[in-house]
């Protein structure tokens, strides 16, 4: 019998980084042109799942098998040999390079003559690629200068052009996608998976249980490192993955909609004739108290600068803000600071938090001159054990103590931390970018928790999302923005929330 | 399949292991210390008597407080390489104006003048977008021409032998006044690294210069104040390493200073990269050092054998001790 040898192979897997047991058990089928979706929380072991398939960690146990022929572990250019390639979410791109050096990045070797490079032909090689997939980007172009958007798409092409270069079909994991996609650019990458898995297969790593759904036959879920499903995806459900996932049932009301304030207070934050050439102009907008304001747009709308703008990170060049009824200065985060605007970025290893200081150190720092006794300028630490002690508690926050080192908790932890900081400064207004990004979906609930428990407290909060079923399930009112510009308004009260289809509709 | 018990084993070995590591930064310098103690002493008993350890004392407190200086602009995550050169110039300063004027305008206008520098250091910086290497490289080079400019080449003797009496006195328990004065000054850069809000900004600065700025943290003026800290630290050690010696020499701070300052600061422990470590640290450091060289010339090791050892020591310190989880890539 002609038995059709699968794509990849993972038999019995183990992995264990010293006490830490990353895989257990993992016994993995995955068939030639057929795209598999990869589902569980952050630490679940899908990153480790991905480095033993990509040949950069070695199994402490067990056998990975490239179509058919077994993975000599522990190297990854072998692997890259066998056709596997992985698209990352932080990117691995080098930004200096132009794109065709970056889509044959570490193949150069094909296309040296005696040690000297044909780029003619390196060029040509990485225009075909891009034309295949029907994406239009110079190859000449510098990556860095390249919106995010198409420096993932140039990424992708770099996977599909190992299918080029060597006589393999290529294995192509994608690690997390979509999530700093705008709609058009996610729908573009489906349209690639669809055409191109005749000639290749795909792991398809995510958050987002509906891009799952949308382009995967078949669907994997990990939980502690092991396996807790594997179905069909005809056969499997949001509510089916969610409990594979998390380990208990999705709850009702997933964005706690019957928790909504319907009721918001007074006006805490009106802005004027917000203007900043070439990222929004003309923006008036109010919100009050115990309201979640959320903000729809593209990527190139205009709604993260805003939102920086806000926060006083950016510098708008017309317009007023005002909190409370007085005026702000524009462009300080000082300014804001005082004004009591507290900012959660998008970016939170970036902007968020300090990874080598201590949970106590992160969440004493916006609020330093508190800590100090009387009128000498010394710290006490029993203040500043007390204030951090009240917030690990208060928000139920999984850490070692006070002394922790933020690098060690899990991104829904640290996240609440970055929160944290701001409350304990008397907040009246939150801007928001993304809170949710990257974040496993037990985790997502807690922050959902404490955005509605905010919202009661009678803070007010200006949500900017990528994702628009969240924003949609959390937000009193969503205005939209097009090329800098406010296009629309809507009320979204809980028990009536509009489809996601009528929000587009005034975004592109 | 690994049995239970290796697993068990395995485990343990692990955790200890970790716990090494991650604490191996704090211990190092105290396991060096120890080290050098008793490696030196067995080679020259003369090494572990209290005089010798007065003399090293006496022979560090200079080197402690420019250290000191350096370690809280490495803490940002800068790097100062004109404290040798400010440590001269306020050196020569002082001596000019100490012969006529007297000792506290001799202090005054010195110490004024590496606060200065530190000053156009900051500013520099910050308003220029010049990386710190750069800008005190250019500074190092400026000050030392400037500081030759003024001595023509020679040597200027302090006449006022009141301040060289007092740092060589011994006024408490046999120990120099010098090294009681560093002791005292780096007691209060303790304080201010870890017990005031100035300090604490410092490390969030280094740990995290966009989190920090986004934290209501005045990042520019901190930064500036950090530089003017550090050239006001090496202006001061300048006058005193003049008043310890009596004279002020245009090659003070030659350039042995500033690699032995960086050397201590990063051997005790506080990060390159900024945002770990501090003065406390720097004490240790210096001691190594300190240790080292007295050591190597009690045991008449010769001068240039010495570079290498320090060379070495430096090296095999950060490799020991760096944190590799934070450098992915080693550059």
């Amino acid at each position: 019998m002609d038995r059709v040898v699968p794509a990849l192979e993972l038999i019995d897997v183990h992995k264990r980084f010293g006490p830490v047991t990353a895989l257990r058990s993992v016994n993995l089928v995955l068939e030639k042109h057929s795209v598999l979706g990869l589902v569980g929380e952050n630490g679940a072991g899908k990153s480790t799942l991905i480095s033993v398939v990509n040949g950069t960690v070695r199994p402490t146990l067990g056998t990975v098998r490239v179509n058919g022929r077994e993975l000599n572990a522990g190297h990854p250019t072998e692997a890259g040999y066998m056709g596997i390639a992985t698209v990352f979410q932080e990117q691995g791109l080098v930004a200096n390079l132009p794109v065709y050096e970056n889509i044959l990045l570490g193949r150069e070797g094909k296309f040296a003559n005696a040690g000297f490079l044909s780029v003619g032909e390196m060029v040509k090689v990485a225009r075909e690629v891009l034309s295949e997939l029907e994406i239009e980007i110079d190859p000449l172009a510098r990556t860095g200068d390249l919106p995010f958007g198409k420096r993932q798409l140039v990424e992708i092409a770099k996977a599909f052009a190992l299918g080029r270069i060597y006589p393999v079909q290529p294995i192509i994991m994608l690690d997390e996608p979509t999530s700093a996609l705008s709609e058009s650019e996610t729908q573009l990458l489906f349209a690639l998976i669809r055409r191109w898995r005749g000639k290749a297969t795909i792991i398809f790593v995510s958050h987002h249980l509906s891009d799952v759904f949308e382009v995967c036959d078949q669907v994997v879920a990990l939980k502690d490192g092991a396996v807790t499903g594997q179905w069909d995806i005809e056969k499997a459900t949001p509510e089916i993955l969610h409990e594979a996932i998390v380990g208990r049932k999705r709850s009702e009301a997933y964005y706690k909609e019957s928790e909504q304030r319907e009721n918001p207070g007074d006006i805490v934050l009106s802005a004027r004739g917000l203007e900043r050439p070439g990222e929004f102009m003309d923006i008036s907008l109010d919100v009050r108290s115990g309201e979640i304001l959320g903000i729809a747009g593209v990527m190139g709308s205009g709604k993260a600068a805003l939102a920086h703008a806000l926060a006083g990170s950016i510098r708008p060049v017309k317009g007023v803000i005002t909190v409370n009824g007085r005026a702000v200065a524009l462009g300080s985060p000082n300014a804001a600071l005082r004004a009591g605007i507290g900012f959660v970025p998008a970016e939170r290893n970036d902007s968020g938090l300090i990874g080598m200081h201590s949970v106590e150190w992160n969440l004493t720092l916006p609020n330093l001159r508190a800590y100090c006794a009387g009128n000498l300028p010394f710290l006490s630490s029993a203040a500043q054990a007390e204030v951090a002690n009240k917030w690990l508690r208060k928000l139920r926050v999984k850490a070692t103590g006070r002394k922790a080192l933020m690098s060690s908790l899990s991104g829904g932890n640290a996240q609440k931390i970055v929160f944290a900081k701001w409350l304990e400064r008397d907040i009246s207004l939150f801007v928001l970018e993304d809170p949710c990004r990257g974040l496993d979906v037990g985790a997502k609930e807690e922050i959902y928790s404490l955005l509605r428990q905010l919202a009661k407290d009678g803070v007010a909060i200006v949500l900017v999302s990528d994702n628009l079923s969240e924003l949609i399930g959390l937000s009193n009112r969503i205005i939209t923005l097009k090329s800098g510009r406010i296009t629309a308004e809507f009320g979204t009260p809980s028990g009536s929330k509009p489809e996601e289809t009528t929000i587009i509709a005034s975004m592109v | 399949m690994a049995s239970a018990a290796t697993v068990q084993d395995s485990t343990i070995k692990w955790m200890i292991a970790d716990w090494a590591k991650r604490n191996l930064r704090s211990f190092y310098p105290v396991i060096v210390i120890f080290a050098l103690l008793v490696f030196f002493t067995a080679r020259n008993p003369n090494f572990a008597t209290l005089n010798n350890m007065v003399n090293i004392g006496q022979q560090s407190s200079i080197l402690l407080l420019v250290s000191l200086a350096g370690t809280f602009i490495i803490l940002i995550g800068s790097i100062d390489l004109s404290v040798g050169a400010v440590l001269t110039l306020a050196g020569v300063i002082a001596g000019l104006i100490i012969n006529e004027y007297g000792i506290a305008p001799a202090l005054a206008v010195a110490t004024a003048t590496g606060v200065l520098v530190g000053l156009i250091n900051g500013s520099t910086m910050i308003v220029l977008k010049v990386p710190s290497f750069l800008v005190t490289l250019g500074t190092m080079s400026i000050l030392t021409g400037i500081t030759n400019m003024i001595c023509n080449g020679s040597s200027i003797i302090l006449l006022n032998y009141t301040l060289t009496d007092f740092v060589n006195a011994r006024v408490i328990l046999g120990i120099p006044n010098i090294v009681v004065v560093t002791l005292l000054i780096a007691f209060v850069l303790i304080l201010l690294s870890y017990r005031t809000v100035l300090g604490r900004h410092f490390y969030a600065i280094g740990g995290g210069e966009k989190v920090a700025a986004s934290s209501g943290v005045r990042v520019t003026r901190v930064k500036i104040i950090a530089f003017m800290l550090s050239g006001g630290l090496s202006a001061l050690a300048g006058v005193l390493l003049a008043a310890q010696v009596g004279a002020a020499t245009p090659v003070a701070g030659s350039s042995n200073m500033l690699l032995d300052s960086i050397a201590a600061i990063v051997m005790g422990g506080t990060a390159l990269s900024g945002g770990i470590g501090g003065p406390h640290r720097t004490i240790l450091g210096v001691l190594v050092i300190a240790l080292l060289s007295n050591g190597m010339d009690v045991t008449e090791v010769n001068s240039f054998t010495q570079q290498v050892v320090k060379g070495l020591v430096i090296i095999l310190a950060v490799a020991s001790t760096i944190d590799r989880r934070k450098y992915q890539f080693i550059k």
